[in-house]
């Protein structure tokens, strides 16, 4: 009796974790480009995801958009604005600390907290909040489980962007060259490819990448100038445990943390939920240090 | 076609080379030979703007190009197979002669020209690059040098640790790259290849030309004992 409540209350748990899953993964599948990739730890993407949510904010509070396709708008809008932020701040900044990897941290930490203050000046300290459109209200409920629509978007809005990231990779020609200069610079200099470009691109598409994760997280929770810093950690981590820069390990590993999250969390409470699921990483990490699947690339140089 | 005076360079605070001098003609073989260690990946990276000059000049068909960046190099026409026949090993081999054949205005009859050059590599296209043999990988890399037509090729010990059937193969490769007009620029340490393709030999030691001249003026004795010293 006590263990069909018990897996019962797992699959309860079921949507909940799929849902943190997509969140992280979105998350998360920026950083696959300038952390796992890039090999730059840019503690400022928390911000960009920040930046992001306050763009949907944007498109209704400010441009008034109606709420019924305000995100659809807000999708595309905030890929740009962080996109080229992100672009900014690589071209700017990031660029001159390739391969000072202590030196780039700080300075990335330094720009997340310029941001916040910024989004604090701008759009003051509380949160906001993002009507999400109409047809996001209500959800399905599957053999007893309840299923938000709005969580269903996010996860669709995932896959979408793993298919996107995916095809670009594999069939595109600046996706090939990416890919190129990832695996060898010098060689991929010497095929005439002007890997400086490549690499302002790359950062391009993870910072956009951020600004999409910031506009789901509208969906599901307030906006301020701390959303996406919260998910900083943990989106670090699925990069890692996936392994540097593939795409299969960022998916599985961020559904394995989300999912693990939703189990532990019913028993233990958030924070120790936390603690449960670093404890499993660090476990994990023992086993395989190079993550899910090897790591090939290599660290700017 | 290519023209190196003077050049110097190294790693950081080690110097490695020192007023180093070679010239390549079009259709002609100049081959740096020198015992391992000396500088000759060294003189190369340099020449391709991968490691920066410290004084001297490296003149590409009348251009001054020391201070160009490795790609606008390539892009100008200069190929480079570096040592140790490295690819993309990620890509396929397709993918690695379309990554160099890119925003070429013929990169499919290119790449066609090359399979022709190589026909070992026709059926490997789909293949992961990683997975070659040495042999097949070096083919690879000569092909992804070759792919845009550069009027200059340089190449790093292309027969370093491969087979003799595929040494010949290579071998009779750079052989009508030259005929066709092609620079080229060779390291090569088996005397026999060398002094085969060879139409200048520039030899080498810690970082210095210690002998240069036509490769026929040169006897076997001879770079025996300049490579010997
Ligand atoms: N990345 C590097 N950093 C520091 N020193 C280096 C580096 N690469 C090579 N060297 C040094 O520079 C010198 C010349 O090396 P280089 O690779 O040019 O020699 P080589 O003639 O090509 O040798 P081989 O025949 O073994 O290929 C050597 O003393 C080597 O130790
Ligand atoms: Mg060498």
């Amino acid at each position: 009796m006590r263990t069909v409540d018990t897996i019962n209350q797992l699959l309860a748990q079921l949507p909940v974790g799929l849902s943190i899953g997509a969140v992280l993964l979105l998350a998360a599948l920026g950083l696959n480009f300038t952390f796992g990739q890039m090999g730059v730890i840019n503690m400022a993407h928390g911000e960009l995801i920040m930046v992001g949510a306050y763009t949907a904010f944007v498109a209704q509070a400010w441009v008034g958009l109606p709420s019924s396709y305000a995100l659809l708008v807000a999708l595309p809008a905030a890929f740009a604005v962080t996109g080229l932020l992100g672009l900014a701040l690589e071209a700017g900044l990031i660029r001159h600390f390739y391969g000072r990897p202590l030196d780039t941290l700080l300075l990335t930490f330094g720009i997340g907290l310029v941001l916040q203050q910024l989004a604090r000046d701008v759009f003051g300290a509380p949160n906001v909040s993002v009507p999400a459109p109409p047809w996001l209200a209500g959800g399905l409920t599957v053999a007893g489980m309840h299923l938000p629509y709005a969580r269903l978007f996010i996860l669709a809005l995932a896959a979408a962007c793993v298919a996107a990231t995916a095809y670009y990779l594999s069939r595109s020609r600046s996706g090939r060259r990416m890919r190129a200069v990832i695996h060898n610079r010098d060689l991929a200099a010497v095929s005439g490819i002007a890997v400086r470009r490549v690499d302002a691109a790359t950062f391009f598409l993870g910072s956009g990448l951020a600004g999409v994760a910031g506009v789901a997280l509208t969906l599901i929770g307030p906006t301020g100038p701390t959303t996406g810093t919260n998910y900083i950690v943990d989106a670090f981590l699925v990069v890692v445990v996936g392994g540097l820069g593939q795409l299969r390990g960022t998916v599985l590993a961020a559904f394995a943390l989300g999912l693990l999250n939703a189990m532990v969390e019913p028993w233990s409470g958030a924070s120790l939920a936390k603690v449960v699921v670093f404890a499993a990483i660090i476990v994990f990490l023992q086993l395989r240090p190079q993550g899910m699947f090897t790591v090939r690339t290599r660290a700017l140089t | 076609m290519l023209e190196v005076r003077g050049l110097c360079s190294g790693y950081g605070r080690a110097r490695v080379l020192f007023d180093v001098d070679v010239a390549v003609r079009a259709g002609q073989v100049a081959c740096v030979m020198g015992r391992n260690g000396v500088g000759k990946t060294t003189l190369l990276n340099t020449v391709m703007g991968l490691i920066p000059a410290v004084g001297g000049s490296v003149v590409f068909d009348g251009v001054d190009v020391t201070r160009a960046p490795t790609h606008v190099r390539v892009r100008s026409g200069m190929g480079y197979a570096p040592q140790g026949h490295e690819t993309f090993a990620p890509l396929t081999v397709l993918e690695n002669l379309k990554v160099a054949a890119d925003g070429l205005p013929r990169s499919g009859e290119a790449i066609e020209e090359q399979l022709e050059l190589f026909p070992r590599l026709r059926p490997l296209l789909n293949r992961r690059a990683g997975l070659l043999s040495g042999g097949q990988a070096q083919q690879l890399a000569i092909a992804r040098a070759l792919v845009a037509g550069p009027r200059l090729l340089v190449l790093d010990e292309p027969t370093e640790g491969i087979q003799p059937s595929i040494v010949a193969e290579i071998v009779e490769v750079i052989g009508q790259v030259a005929a066709r007009g092609v620079a080229v620029l060779l390291v090569e340490q088996y005397l026999d290849v060398a002094l085969g393709l060879a139409d200048t030999v520039t030899v080498l030691d810690a970082g210095r030309v210690v002998h240069s001249g036509q490769a026929a003026d040169l006897s076997r004795e001879e770079a025996a004992r300049l490579l010997a010293v």
